[in-house]
């Protein structure tokens, strides 16, 4: 795997490494500088500086590594880690179209939300210690794209998981917000578990953890079946639990109690697609196993559905945002199960671009109106701030898939894939999905921008320059983005071709007509229900009153949760904790001690303290050692 | 003629009867003199291999060396011996073994 | 022959000094049976062709060792143990040291290998030893000797300071 070791290759590990150098910057010279001022306030500004110059050094090296990568190919380069006997372990990076693709969307997207955060986060207390989370945010994730070994992965993996902890729980002062990162630790902690397990089946069977090598030892039919099926589904409940697949969605939501512009960059746009990139990177050994396919289908669809019925109850802005966000994960993940690497990254992409922009708005709504979340309360504020109604109506509406926007052509992509598949049942389900997700798009996006301004939202204004441009810059992309999957030059066959080249470009026009007119009818509905009031939402709540309820309380998944938390592993807990008090406690070290206190009673009486008594003892032992010498000897 | 078992015998006889005194008497002075006993018997089994081991010569001094070292030893051991006992007398006004039993339980 | 008989002589004035040590009922005969029991091991030194061990024994046993018991004699109260008891166990004594006794000459049967006749050593030979292998354990010996008298000064003098407050 030793190949061409281009300026690309060297640019592309250069990339992390340089937002982890940044890290360590930020946070020792915030450590110096606490010794030196008192009021930090002053240096306030060296932690984003710092930051965001890394990031856009990684954003330009970008472009060096996608050059390289378009005129040769990719390539990986790796250099010894660790050497156990005959195990080699080493670091290494691998660079092909799909990792360059998400390493610019996350160095993009980074840089973007890292700007926007100098507005959003100004005057917080711990303001430099978010740009450095930042800032190690970014070299995780972008080490875990780039990583050639699971191993590698996996660490980067859980520093990813690490610094979405730390970014949930940034105001953890909040007692909410530390309750929802710990939550969104331990859920995904499960999955993290299964990978982790997983990684080291598939050590165990190849005696690699180099991801080329365990493929081809893979299809070279290597591993034996029991193996390869159990190892891919642990694999892929990883990724569930990275990604918030049902059923471990239910720590998205919750995470939306950190920083908005956070929410926007590692729970819409970045760490939740991790578990999508991953599955689509171990494409070639889950295509081995058509069950497990079947199973990421399945739990995709599931989510879809779900999340998308759930997204259309919320009233707060950011939850319906989220649950909008697992709902699509649902959709790369579907497209994922069937096969659609190119179509799924592609949505990964689009949805990133468009769901950044979306939190971005919304952190901006929330910023103007003292942090107000509930829409129910929100309206007409098109009229106070222009550029972010406009700007997110773009991003609703890509995500609704109306054309021209990205949101149409990657969506199309995704159905497509569907259908090639020969998955009809599926697709009718996921048709089902697209006017869902058009109709809380439609919702989210109509009851706060427009309408009659309530009084109270009066004062609000639009945000400040370093807010809304990152806004405008994200919102033209993602108007524009979604022409790249069309062949636009003799050298650009169009983006399936340009992912697998076996893949050709191609239209449904059927297919195409159909998702638009859905997405039509889901916007028009939508417009009548919540603009109009045509249509009355009582009306549709009192159809099915019990259902409505049971969306609202989350399908009751939570209740659920907390339940087995409460009875099961509470009085496990318990029950092991008794066991430590009476048996490990009270019996093996109060009980040790005593028998030894108690056997001392006995014994000391032989300490007589008299000089014949040693002497006499001394030269018996004596004689009895030398008398086994001889019993030995002879 | 003599022979090895002769020196061998006589110490340990010479052994025995410093191993009673160390045991059964009881005043801390005669105690120090039975072990006194004990080591000189332990100098006559030394000089008896000296003399008759077939070995060179710089092996048999070994035996008169250590002959030496012991007799030094025994001086110094002495030493403090005594000065144990005489503030041993200071302190309890005694220097019998029996009454000297603080180290016990 | 006559070299046997001065050596059971010797044995003789060894066993009964050592006798005279532990079966005494008067301490101070006690120290002569001492005096007597080593001068004759410096006897039996003399019969092993070893006179400068001899004198050693002599000069450092006879003449210093017995001298600083006599001294400590002096210096605890004589009356004490004018008449001495012994030990009421001493029966479980006896049979310790003849267990020990039996083994010891138990050994003496098992006889070494290559023995030779009587043959001394040259003194000179001696002193080379003794001053070029073993010269540091020798030097080591006299730190032994300068410290255990310093811990005896010490601990004698802290008595009487203390004493004296």
């Amino acid at each position: 795997m030793e190949s061409n070791n281009t300026l690309g290759l060297h640019a592309a590990w250069i990339i992390p490494s340089i937002s982890a150098v940044a890290f360590l910057i930020i946070v020792v010279s915030m450590r110096i500088a606490g010794y030196f001022y008192s009021d930090r306030t002053k240096l306030a500004l060296l932690a984003p500086i710092v930051s965001i110059t890394a990031i856009l050094a990684g954003f330009i090296l970008f472009w060096l590594v996608l050059l390289d990568v378009l005129n040769f190919g990719g390539g990986s380069i790796s250099m010894n880690w660790l050497v156990v006997g005959l195990t080699e372990i080493r670091w290494g990076i691998f660079v092909d179209k799909v990792s360059v693709a998400m390493l610019g969307l996350v160095t993009f997207i980074s840089l973007l939300v890292q700007v926007y955060s100098i507005g959003y986060m100004k005057g917080d207390k711990h303001f430099e210690w978010y740009f450095a989370i930042h800032a190690l945010f970014a070299a995780a994730m972008l080490t875990l794209i780039l990583a050639d070994n699971l191993l590698f992965l996996y660490f980067a993996w859980e520093l990813v998981g690490l610094g979405s902890y730390l970014l949930i729980g940034f105001w953890w002062e909040k007692r909410s917000a530390a309750e929802a990162a710990k939550k969104a630790f331990i859920t995904t902690r499960i999955g993290d578990v299964c990978l982790l397990i997983g990684i080291i089946l598939l050590f165990k069977a190849t005696g690699t953890f180099n991801i080329s090598t365990i493929f081809h030892i893979a299809e070279s039919g290597g591993i034996s079946d029991a193996i390869l099926n159990s190892s891919i589904l642990l694999i892929f409940i990883g990724a569930m639990g990275k990604s918030a697949q049902f059923p471990f969605h239910v720590w998205l939501p919750d995470a939306m109690e950190g920083p908005t512009p956070v929410s926007a960059l590692i729970h819409a746009a970045t760490m939740v697609a991790a578990g999508v990139y991953l599955v689509a990177r171990m494409m070639p050994i889950f295509e081995l196993a058509p069950e497990i396919m079947l199973i990421v289908m399945i739990i995709g669809l599931i989510t879809f559905i779900f999340a998308g019925s759930m997204a259309l109850v919320m009233s707060d802005i950011k939850r319906v945002l989220a649950y909008s966000t697992i709902s699509h994960l649902g959709l790369m993940m579907l497209c994922l199960g069937t096969g659609g690497v190119a179509a799924a990254i592609f949505h990964l992409i689009v949805h990133g671009i468009a769901k950044a922009l979306l939190f971005l708005g919304a952190g901006s709504v929330m910023h103007s109106i003292d942090n107000e979340t509930n829409i129910w309360k929100m309206g007409g504020l098109r009229h106070r701030m222009p550029i972010t109604a406009i700007t997110f109506f773009i991003g609703a509406a890509s995500l609704a898939g109306l054309p021209p926007l990205a949101g149409f052509f990657s969506k199309d992509e995704l159905l497509l894939s569907i259908l090639h598949d020969g998955q009809y049942v599926v697709l009718a389900i996921t048709l089902l999905g697209v006017f869902l997700s058009a109709l809380y798009m439609a919702r989210v996006a109509i009851v706060p921008f427009l309408g009659s301004t309530p009084k109270h939202l009066e004062q609000s204004h639009e945000s400040s320059s370093i807010m809304w441009v990152p806004l405008v810059i994200l919102a033209i992309l993602s108007a524009g983005i979604g022409f790249l999957i069309l062949p636009l030059s003799s050298t650009y066959p169009g983006w399936a071709e340009f992912i697998d080249p076996s893949h050709h470009f191609e239209l449904e026009p059927w297919l195409m007509i159909l998702s638009i007119i859905l997405a039509l009818a889901a916007l028009i509905f939508g417009w009548s229900v919540y603009l109009r009031k045509s249509v009355s939402a009582k009306q549709i709540i009192e159809f099915a009153p019990s259902f409505y309820k049971t969306i609202l309380n989350k399908y009751y998944i939570d209740d659920l949760y907390q339940w087995i938390i409460d009875k099961c592993v509470l009085a496990f807990g318990n029950l092991v904790a008794l066991f430590d008090r009476v048996v490990i406690n009270d019996k093996a070290v109060d009980g040790s001690a005593i028998s030894v206190y108690m056997s001392a009673l006995k014994t000391r009486v032989l300490q007589t303290g008299y000089l014949f008594t040693y002497g006499a003892a001394m030269m018996l032992g004596a004689c009895g050692l030398a008398i086994l010498w001889w019993i030995l000897l002879d | 003629m003599i022979e090895l078992t002769h020196f061998q015998v006589l110490s340990g006889l010479l052994f025995a009867i410093g191993l009673y005194g160390v045991l059964a008497r009881r005043n801390a002075i005669l105690v120090l003199m039975s072990i006194e006993l004990m080591l000189n018997a332990v100098n006559i089994n030394l000089i008896g291999y000296s003399i008759f081991m077939n070995a060179s010569e710089s092996h048999r001094a070994l035996g008169h060396v250590l002959i030496i070292f012991v007799i030094t030893i025994a001086a110094a051991e002495l030493a403090l011996a005594i000065a144990i006992i005489l503030r041993l007398y200071r302190n309890k006004s005694s220097i019998n073994t029996d009454d000297i039993n603080i180290m016990r339980w | 022959m006559t070299s046997l008989i001065i050596f059971y002589l010797a044995s003789c004035v060894v066993l009964g000094g050592g006798l005279a040590v532990v079966l005494s009922r008067n301490i101070v005969y006690a120290a002569f049976g001492l005096i007597a029991s080593l001068s004759g091991v410096a006897g039996i030194f003399i019969l092993s062709f070893a006179p400068f061990l001899a004198l050693v024994q002599i000069l450092i046993y006879g003449g210093a060792i017995v001298i600083v018991i006599i001294f400590a004699l002096m210096l605890t109260k004589l009356e004490d143990f004018r008449t001495l008891s012994d030990h009421k166990h001493w029966p479980i004594a006896l049979v310790t040291s003849l267990i020990t006794l039996g083994i010891i000459i138990s050994t003496a049967f098992y006889r070494p290998a290559n023995l030779t006749s009587r043959s001394g050593l040259d003194l000179s030979k001696l002193a080379d030893e003794l001053f070029s292998k073993w010269a540091v354990p020798f030097e080591m010996a006299s730190l032994v000797l300068l410290i255990a008298l310093m811990g005896g000064v010490i601990m004698v003098r802290k008595i009487d300071s203390r004493d004296d407050k």
